[in-house]
């Protein structure tokens, strides 16, 4: 069977050049060109953070690519589009936000733009000037994200993170304070106004502070804050006392706060507390009256010098208020005398007692029963009246002073009216008047005529008296002065005579050319001659000591 | 007299690229070697058509960042500033000048792209065999060698800008990534004309022709 064929029948097998399959190696160009292409997009994609829409009034300064937004001072992101808003009344930033800070996009962080600002109390935001302006961010609590974001229209001023406590404070106008002023506590910067609103009625400021870390601490409920602006001045027996809280405070305005001494020192006052902002620092500090016992004073007395708040005292001790001064009339008998309605604070006098005591007097004016029969004892028992004193003699001022005048009449007090009345004694001031006009009766009755008769007589007397004593002197004249003369003139003699003698003695002995005087000069020069004579004898001999014996030799050339 | 198209490889015989000696191959599948300069003896170039589109499509990757990254970034006064091609011809449009930008344009984006699809095109009318238009083909092919080596100018410029503008700390300028990608695929749509064997744009319409004739 294998011979049956033909070989060359058989098909032959095909040759097909090898074809070069072979991938190049060119294509790694490609695939590396690939590979860095897409390592930069995933790079990019993976560094790409969040982007946000914040909503702004007006976008002042800011532009597209050029301005970033900066947190702590680090750029955390840059805005990528400004336009308004789809109603054309707002700006919608847009802001791209690095990665790193997109966790913190939370829903109550914060944005503004930050400007340069000059105000009293400093510069803030100058290296924007070079910069321009950017984008400042801060943190929220919250850890709800959020993309769209309305911008603040001024920078709050506290950052967060920053220990302290925000507080509302109620005060009927602005003053002179704005967002910045400080706040102190006892002369210490403490804190800081951030924002100010009028109240939604209309009739109070609404300020909003901060009080910083270690002081929010000591604001407790019964804090004081008052307005520190300006000065206060106040003369005061201590001489002139000047209050202000610093240089700034006096320009820019300021805050102040104390808690007041009477206040329980309580637990701090939480966070957005509501306070009320007195005018100044007396108002403030002022204990708030709870019990108040209101009276009227009729006076028989000029009230000139009594004003609408002049203090009641007792003893010396404030006791509360003159609340109104006017007149009172009786239609019947055509009556008029001064009317002066006062309050008491029964609170402050009860303050004044040593702690012991204090329980005893709470419990004597807790109610008005209690106040009335301690009143009425005091009146009738110890004599408790009413004064108007002087309180500066130069101004005239005068205010009601409550004193004991135990023997004043009794009186009882009339509970039933609406506002009773106190009995009252008059013025210091009338009882001076009323001594003046004494001591001037007394004057009057002074007998002046005998004594001006009695003076004429007196004065005559002197006369004569003077008269003798003018005989007597001429006596003495007549009788010892000739006497006297002849002696004087004797001594004169005398004393010329001793004069020519003196005189003589002195042109003999002492005068220039006195004879004596140029003998002894003589003399002297004859004894100086003698005397150098002997000198030179002495030197020969002891050179010579010969010559004693032999004679002078002949000296050899 | 009639004129006859005939190819080198039709008669069955190869220049040498080198030395332009006309030579009879050793054999069809292994041309050999040059007997005179000792250059290796080809039909065609090697793996042109794989080379080429190798080089296209690593530019063609390498075009997308250069446009889209920055090519320049200029700090003035601690605010930066980067710009992209793209950036700078709008720039440029925007603020009047419209002449600078189109020639930014014209000379940044559109050669590049240009380039990049004509190598495209004729790689894919080769690998068809596409017959007509074998001339005007051949021309534009010639006018991408040509543009070639003037594209390399905006990295000039970028250079030149870098060097020369540095008055830190009021203004810097300092080169983006950018400028990296597109002297990639300046370079490579280079690399890509050259490695292109023009002969293949002929050499269908040879076989054609030879298959009638």
């Amino acid at each position: 069977m294998a011979e049956n064929f033909d070989r060359d029948d058989l098909p032959q097998a095909t040759v097909v050049p090898k074809r070069r399959t072979r991938i190049s190696i060119v294509w790694i160009i490609p695939i590396l060109a690939a590979v860095v292409a897409i390592g930069i997009a995933i790079q990019r994609i993976m560094s790409e953070g969040p982007t946000i829409t914040i909503i702004f009034k007006a976008a002042e300064g800011l532009e597209a690519g050029k301005t970033f937004v900066k947190y702590k001072d680090v750029n955390i992101g840059q805005v990528t589009a400004v336009k308004l808003s789809s109603d054309h009344s707002k700006v919608e930033v847009t802001a791209k936000i690095d990665k790193s800070a997109a966790d913190l996009m939370v829903e109550d962080a914060k944005f503004w733009v930050v400007q340069p600002r000059v105000t009293l109390s400093g510069v803030s935001g100058l290296g924007t000037l070079l910069s321009g302006n950017y984008i400042g961010f801060e943190v929220g609590k919250s850890d709800k994200q959020q993309r769209k974001f309305t911008g603040l229209e001024v920078a709050p001023i506290i950052t967060g993170g920053q220990p302290g406590r925000q507080f509302v404070l109620k005060a009927e106008n602005l003053g002179s304070l704005g967002i910045g002023s400080p706040i102190y506590y006892r002369r210490l910067q403490a804190g800081q106004v951030i924002a100010y609103d009028l109240a939604a009625d209309g009739k109070r400021i609404e300020l909003k502070i901060f009080v910083e870390a270690p002081y929010d601490k000591y604001v407790n409920p019964g804090t004081r804050f008052w307005n520190a602006s300006g000065v206060d001045a106040s003369i005061g027996a201590g001489g002139v006392e000047v209050r202000t809280q610093s240089l700034i405070a006096l320009i820019a305005g300021g805050l102040a706060f104390d808690t007041p001494p009477f206040v329980v020192t309580a637990e701090p006052a939480p966070a957005n507390t509501v306070f009320t902002l007195y005018t100044d620092q007396a108002i403030a500090m002022k204990q708030a009256e709870s019990i108040s016992a209101h009276y009227v004073l009729y006076l028989n007395e000029s009230l000139r010098g009594l004003s609408v708040g002049a203090p009641v005292t007792l003893l010396g001790l404030p006791a509360g208020e003159v609340t109104d001064v006017g007149l009172d009339v009786d239609p019947a008998t055509l009556r008029v005398r001064g009317r002066v309605e006062v309050v008491s604070y029964p609170e402050r006098l009860v303050a004044t007692l040593r702690a012991k005591q204090a329980t005893v007097g709470e419990a004597l004016i807790r109610s008005a029963q209690q106040r009335h029969a301690l009143m009425q004892r005091l009146v009738e028992q110890r004599g408790l009246r009413a004064q108007l004193r002087s309180g500066n003699l130069l101004t005239g001022q005068l205010f009601v002073a409550f004193d004991f005048f135990p023997n004043t009449p009794k009186v009882k007090i009339d509970w039933s009216r609406d506002v009773p009345e106190l009995p009252v004694v008059p013025s210091t001031a009338s009882d001076l008047e009323a001594k003046i006009t004494g001591i001037v009766a007394k004057l009057d009755k002074l007998p002046y005529e005998a004594i001006g008769a009695d003076l004429t007589k007196a004065l005559a007397d002197l006369s004569q008296t003077l008269e003798d004593t003018s005989k007597a002197v001429n006596r003495i004249d007549a009788d010892v002065t000739p006497g006297l003369k002849s002696t004087l003139d004797g001594l004169r003699g005398t004393i010329s005579a001793a004069d020519g003698v003196l005189k003589s003695t002195d042109a003999t002995l002492v005068g220039k050319d006195a004879p004596a005087q140029q003998d002894l000069r003589d003399t002297l020069q004859e004894i100086a001659r003698a005397a150098r004579s002997l000198r030179v004898l002495t030197d020969y001999l002891e050179r010579h000591p010969e010559s004693l014996i032999r004679g002078k030799t002949e000296e050899n050339p | 007299m009639t004129v006859i198209a005939l190819t080198g490889a039709q008669a069955g015989l190869l220049s040498c690229e080198t030395c332009a000696l006309l030579t009879r191959p050793a054999d069809a599948a292994e041309p050999g070697y040059c007997p005179r300069c000792g250059g290796e003896l080809a039909w065609r170039r090697h793996h042109s058509i794989q080379y080429t589109w190798a080089l296209v499509i690593a530019a063609a990757i390498c075009f997308i960042p250069a446009n889209v990254l920055p090519v320049l970034s200029t700090t003035t006064l601690g605010s930066v500033d980067s710009d992209t091609i793209m950036g700078g011809v709008v720039f440029l449009y925007t603020s009047g000048s419209w002449p600078l930008a189109l020639i930014v344009l014209i000379a940044s984006v559109m050669i590049p792209l240009g380039k990049l699809v004509a190598l495209a095109y004729l790689l894919i009318t080769v690998q068809r065999g596409s017959l007509g238009g074998s001339r005007e083909r051949t021309r534009l092919y010639r006018m991408v060698k040509f543009i070639g080596r003037w594209s390399m100018l905006d990295v000039f410029v970028d250079t030149f800008t870098v060097a020369l503008v540095q008055l830190q700390p009021l203004m810097f300028v300092e080169p983006g990534p950018g400028v990296v990608f597109f002297a990639a695929v300046v370079v490579l749509t280079m690399i890509a004309a050259e490695s292109f064997d023009p002969r293949l744009i002929w050499d269908s319409l040879a076989n054609r022709e030879g298959l009638h004739g």
